[in-house]
């Protein structure tokens, strides 16, 4: 039976958010993001930047709405990716991608990464806020 | 073997250690190998899985009407999004770093006249100078770390931390240019765990009426330190810059501001 594509994502996240234990942060400034929302955005991959003390990804995302474009996510560092399982040769341009982000609260593009799908591999940081390095509320446990 | 030579052995060893003090030697023998890579303790998963005291009631400390001022002057500098040193590279100073901001591993490397700590953010590292040799107080640079010097009690390393930098963003730790932290770390077993518990007390009289108490435990980490390369990234990027520029054949002009001027749009 062919598995629903989405189904795969979300049980994907969800296992991955379940098993992350206490990747956290706390050199974030990320008043802009609501660490209480979840959303899956679906693109490709143009840069992903596994660097200190933030992650940057952009990423071509499709919508009805506002067409073709690209959007910039910020992400963990470069030590939480690593230590969440992100190895150097898993992400190049042109890959597809699902990322779980905590959307930005002004509702424009952008959102910070909680967890991703490329390649068949799943990588989660337990929903923690980068502020404050604990879960936040409202977070997938 | 017989036991005749072990025990003249044990003789001279004992009759050596009457002549070269004795005292010595049994503090030697207590003393702990804190070298290894640690992270923050987590208590065993009967409870919450959350370190001793997490959860305990925040006790206010006791500030000076000075310390009260500064604290929120501080609030103010931060602003609304609490503004972090650690964004923009700095170094966490201590106790701060001790805290293991933001969940990484610190890395004890210690020898008989050293201690040193590397908290994997930022490679940020501070050195404990262990005995006689020490740097003579008026060629002390102040520095977020301050000059630390320690002496062995039993089993505890004690420090006695000065010469800091001000420390108005260390939070519930807050101090000025004059505090004095007075630390001891200490390793004991915990249901089998080895668990080094580091005590701070910090003494202000600009901040606070009384000295201020802080604890961290720590269990051993079995893994790596992962290169943490904080203003590298600036530098690739100012250079990166510069490079679109050379392609345009445009002026190669780019300065360390207009990096920050893209960050700072990003957000």
């Amino acid at each position: 039976m062919p598995r629903n594509k989405k189904t795969f994502v979300a049980a994907a996240f969800a296992s991955v958010l379940a098993l992350c234990a206490a990747a956290a942060m706390a050199h974030h400034s990320a008043a802009q993001f609501d660490f209480a929302q979840r959303v899956t955005i679906e693109g490709v991959v143009k840069k992903f930047n596994v660097t200190n003390p933030h992650t940057w990804a952009v990423v071509e995302i499709t919508d009805d709405k506002r067409g073709t474009r690209e959007a910039e996510y910020e992400g963990h560092s470069a030590s939480h990716f690593y230590r969440a399982g992100y190895t150097r040769d898993m992400l190049k341009p042109g890959d597809k991608i699902a990322i779980l982000i905590a959307p930005r609260r002004d509702g424009e593009d952008g959102g910070f990464i909680q967890a991703f799908t490329a390649n068949g591999k799943t990588i989660g940081f337990g929903g923690l806020s980068p502020e404050t390095g604990r879960r936040t509320e409202g977070a997938s446990e | 073997m017989s036991k005749a030579p072990r025990a003249r052995s044990s003789l001279i060893a004992t009759v050596a250690a009457a002549v070269c003090g004795v005292a010595i030697s049994v503090a030697e023998a207590q003393q702990p190998d804190f070298t290894g890579i640690w992270e923050s303790y987590r208590a065993a998963p009967q409870g919450q899985g959350r370190a001793p005291g997490a959860g305990a009631a925040r006790v206010e400390p006791p500030l000076t009407e000075e310390g009260r001022r500064r604290v929120e002057e501080y609030r103010v500098l931060a602003g609304p999004t609490r503004l972090n040193g650690a964004t923009f590279c700095a170094d966490y100073g201590v106790p701060g770093m001790m805290g293991l901001p933001g969940g990484y591993p610190i890395e004890f490397i210690q020898k008989p006249d050293q201690l040193t700590l590397i908290y994997e953010v930022n490679n940020e590292t501070r050195r404990i100078y262990i005995g006689d040799r020490q740097v003579p107080p008026e060629q002390r640079l102040p520095s977020r770390a301050g000059y630390s010097a320690g002496h062995w009690e039993g089993g505890a390393l004690v420090v006695k931390t000065t010469d800091l930098l001000d420390g108005l963003d260390q939070g519930a730790s807050a101090y000025s240019e004059q505090a004095t932290i007075d630390e001891r770390f200490s390793l004991e077993d915990v249901n089998g765990t080895k668990v080094l518990t580091y005590q701070a007390t910090i003494t202000d009289p600009v901040y606070y009426t009384a000295p201020i108490k802080f604890e961290r435990r720590y269990q051993r980490y079995d893994g790596f330190i992962i290169p943490y390369g904080c203003q590298d990234e600036l530098w690739y990027e100012l250079l990166e810059l510069r490079r679109a520029q050379h392609e345009a054949g445009e002026p190669v002009e780019a300065r360390m501001s207009d990096v920050y001027k893209i960050r700072e749009e990003r957000e």
